[in-house]
């Protein structure tokens, strides 16, 4: 190490990486506790305190694009940045290009949130930043688009590895949505309407909503897999081969699946039993990656006893496979009848964002945090502290969602012994109050956790510092004597 | 003039049509990933790719993740 | 051809990932444009006027998409809550499109005229006054702020660029008054829009405060139209299923 912190230059860009890092987590910590504090405001509705800025409906995408852009999205910039010089074997390309990058993205979503609290927003759920945000986020990933491939061309590695396949799709697909899906025509600074109308809009936003989860929340954090865990496990993937069909198939089912949202409406119903077809097949790609995940552990399951970033990563793919499980069945129009519109659904989101999302995200965090900082983690029991505070949580959140989803589903299409109504809307209301406040525990838990590892990453960073500190003032001994 | 695409949203037509396509393509990339030794020893081999960067300078940081216990032990 | 030659050529990569991942989109959304039957022929379905397209405006400020849809689903439980399922062409003029995906509360696709103006205002000053166990926020600012209307002749503007019939030339004014009748077309006209939207205000004073035009005014003056444009009694029971 001596020898590399003396050398001028590190041999990859790895500042960017550290600084998309230490982004993600604040603006996690940000996000997660908005949705905390937006759980408590369904199950206590007070919090709302009658400023317009805190009621539900503006905090709530407040919360979403917190975590997924905020924390999500900037965990992927931190992970391409470094997945594709490591597996390149070239230095990040365009450097003054990646620092605008960082800083378009960071004030992006500052400054979406910062307008849908002061009530400006799109009314399209996860694309409610207005049309000026729109055009920057654009050129922002046009320039992430250029640096990323740049990158990839000047490698020194003839093949390109399958992690960066699922990061160039991931890159190329959220390109394609956020246009196509922002498509509007303003009438002032901060109000446009969109291009498109009721049913034609609302395919559109929900091939945007469900690709959003299908390639940001899912082929990107599927990269991210890729080289972690193979990393992290010291063996190579499971199959190449079985990655091939993955990816492919992958890539091109998700496309077709967005109507699924949409069943039982005013949406034609070819569409909406094409996209259900659809939805059901992918059960098999999903099922293919997160197979070839876990069992790249396959004769090293020891692993999961002896370290507990592994546990994260082998954890976040069996909720992966968990809520890949669930979304089929959902799609089913039979089920989608009794779970649209209901708890089940944000149950069915958060196992995956809860448990694969921000589970991968971590395990590769802290894979990241020793070799970004060169020393060693702060603490490995704070890493089990964690994984336990994260996965209560999860396990609380979903259950509570079932009990408050199914629950609600069946109160509303049941009917007494006279073909009446049985409850009324508010009786369902009233139902749901104890699964809220359930749920919230179940997210206060997970940010518990969250706040643990930030401690542990704050510790490991400040360590690195003395420990460099202490290296150079030897250094400087040494040359002094010389 | 897109009066063809309608043939399309026949249920009928396009389920035989899309399942043709589609599993034609899904049997062809399937063939040609899991058969054939040659084929399969050398696509597996790129699965080393990650394993290709750690810098010679770094040789410590090598060791360690190459220790079963792995990182920050 | 063998797959090594697409991960060696990051282009050629590129290219092929662009053309998987656009098949899906394009075999489902672009026909929705051009197959007649996605909306169903029906009569009533008119543009909001500038008072009701102004407190379309409030609704998705305030977010109310996140916890109401606006779409019934044809099932039994639905049609006894709500009514009548959602047709498609009653959102043809929604910009953007506010069918929800959450029903914290109840859905609002056919709440026009269900409650009398004063309860809407009650409500959404302060929902827990008529519904004790309600959960949803209270809204006081919309009566406290006055609506801006300074600038609805530009939102209509920027509504007929995308394709709703709000009239700007003389000819488009005449077709709305074939289309819709006089009395509406005249509500459509973008070069009396201020005064149409003042006018609607002061007849039927949403707000239950005279001489004043609130936010109140406006979100009510929406949600008391919604659900109401199309009469149903006009059609057969099975009119509907041919387009679905």
């Amino acid at each position: 190490m001596a020898q590399s912190s003396a050398l001028p230059v590190e041999q990859y860009n790895f500042d960017i990486v550290r600084r998309f890092m230490i982004v993600s987590m604040v603006y996690g910590i940000i996000g997660m506790s908005v949705g905390v504090y937006i759980a408590c405001e369904l199950a206590w509705p007070f919090l709302n305190f009658d400023i317009p800025a805190l009621t539900f409906g503006r905090l709530r995408p407040v919360h979403t694009s917190l975590v997924i852009f905020g924390f999500g999205g900037s965990a992927l910039f931190a992970t391409a940045y470094y997945i594709v010089q490591r597996t390149c074997q070239a230095r990040l390309a365009f450097p003054w290009l990646a620092e605008f990058t960082f800083w378009g993205w960071t004030a992006g979503v500052a400054l979406g949130v910062i307008t849908y609290m002061a009530g400006f927003s799109q009314g399209r759920e996860y694309a409610e930043f207005e049309w000026p945000l729109d055009i920057a986020i654009t050129l922002v990933w046009v320039a992430y688009i250029v640096v990323y491939v740049e990158t990839l061309r000047r490698r020194t590695q003839p093949h390109i590895y399958v992690a960066n396949w699922f990061f160039l799709a991931f890159l190329l697909a959220v390109a394609l949505l956020h246009i196509f899906n922002n498509l509007a025509v303003p009438s002032g600074l901060l109000k446009s309407y969109s291009l498109f109308a009721g049913v034609q809009d609302a395919m559109t936003q929900w091939w945007y909503g469900h690709n959003a989860v299908g390639f940001f929340l899912t082929a990107a954090f599927l990269g991210m897999m890729y080289y972690f865990v193979p990393k992290q496990a010291g063996r190579p993937v499971y199959s190449y081969r079985l990655s091939i069909i993955h990816f492919w198939a992958l890539i091109f089912l998700y496309m077709w699946a967005g109507g699924h949202h949409l069943h039982w409406t005013a949406l034609p119903d070819w569409v909406s039993s094409l996209s259900a077809t659809f939805s059901i097949l992918l059960l098999m790609p999903s099922w293919g990656g997160m197979i070839n995940g876990i069992m790249t552990l396959s004769g090293a399951w020891d692993k999961l006893r002896s370290d507990p970033i592994m546990l994260f990563l082998i954890t976040s793919l069996s909720f992966y496979g968990m809520s890949t499980f669930e979304g089929p069945l959902m799609s089913l129009k039979s089920v989608n009848a009794l779970s649209h519109y209901t708890d089940w659904t944000i149950g069915h989101v958060h196992s995956g964002a809860l448990g694969w999302v921000a589970l991968v995200s971590f395990g590769s965090f802290y894979h990241l945090m020793p070799r970004l900082y060169e020393t060693k983690l702060y603490s490995q029991t704070l890493v089990y502290v964690h994984f336990w505070l994260a996965t209560i949580g999860i396990v609380l959140y979903i259950t509570s969602m079932w009990v408050a989803g199914i629950g609600q589903g069946l109160m509303l299409r049941s009917f007494d012994d006279y073909g009446n109504l049985a409850y009324t809307f508010i009786e369902t209301v009233e139902f749901m109050h104890t699964p809220y406040v359930w749920r919230a525990l179940g997210g206060a838990f997970f940010v518990a956790g969250v706040l643990v590892m930030a401690y542990n990453m704050v510790m490991t960073v400040r360590a690195s510092q003395r420990e460099r500190a202490a290296l150079e003032a030897k250094l400087a001994a040494k040359l002094a004597k010389a | 003039m897109l009066d063809w695409f309608s043939w399309f949203t026949h249920m009928e037509n396009s389920k035989p049509l899309a399942l043709l396509l589609f599993f034609g393509a899904f049997c062809g990339v399937m063939l040609y990933v899991f058969t054939g030794k040659q084929r399969a020893k050398r696509l597996e081999s790129y699965k080393y790719i990650p394993f290709d960067d750690e810098p010679p300078e770094n040789l410590r940081s090598e060791q360690r993740s190459q220790s079963p216990q792995g990182d920050g032990q | 051809m063998r797959h090594e030659h697409i991960e060696t050529n990051s282009a050629l990569m590129l290219l092929l990932i662009l053309v998987v991942i656009s098949i899906g989109g394009l075999v489902e959304i672009v026909p929705l444009f051009y197959i007649n039957e996605t909306i169903e022929k029906v009569d009533g379905v008119r543009p909001y006027t500038p008072l009701e397209s102004r407190g379309r405006d409030i609704y998705v400020r305030e977010g109310c998409y996140l916890c109401h849809s606006q779409q019934i689903r044809p099932f039994r439980d639905e049609w006894l809550r709500y009514g009548h399922y959602s047709l498609a062409a009653e959102s043809q003029y929604d910009h953007p499109f506010q069918w929800g995906s959450r029903r914290t509360g109840p859905d609002l696709a056919r709440v026009g005229g269900k409650y009398s103006n004063q309860w809407q205002v009650q409500h959404l000053k302060d929902p827990q006054s008529v519904v004790p166990q309600s959960i949803m926020p209270r809204y006081p600012w919309l009566l406290d702020n006055d609506l801006d209307y300074s600038d609805v002749a530009d939102r209509l503007r920027a509504q007929r660029a995308v394709g709703v019939p709000y009239s700007l030339t003389q000819q488009e004014y005449e077709a709305n008054i074939a289309k819709f009748g006089k009395e509406i077309a005249d509500q459509l006209d973008i070069n009396q829009a201020q005064d149409s939207l003042l006018k609607q205000a002061r007849e039927k004073n949403f707000d239950g405060i005279p001489n004043k035009v609130t936010e109140m005014e406006a979100l009510v003056a929406y949600l008391q139209v919604l659900g109401t444009m199309v009469d149903f009694t006009k059609y057969d029971e099975g009119y509907f299923a041919q387009f679905r």
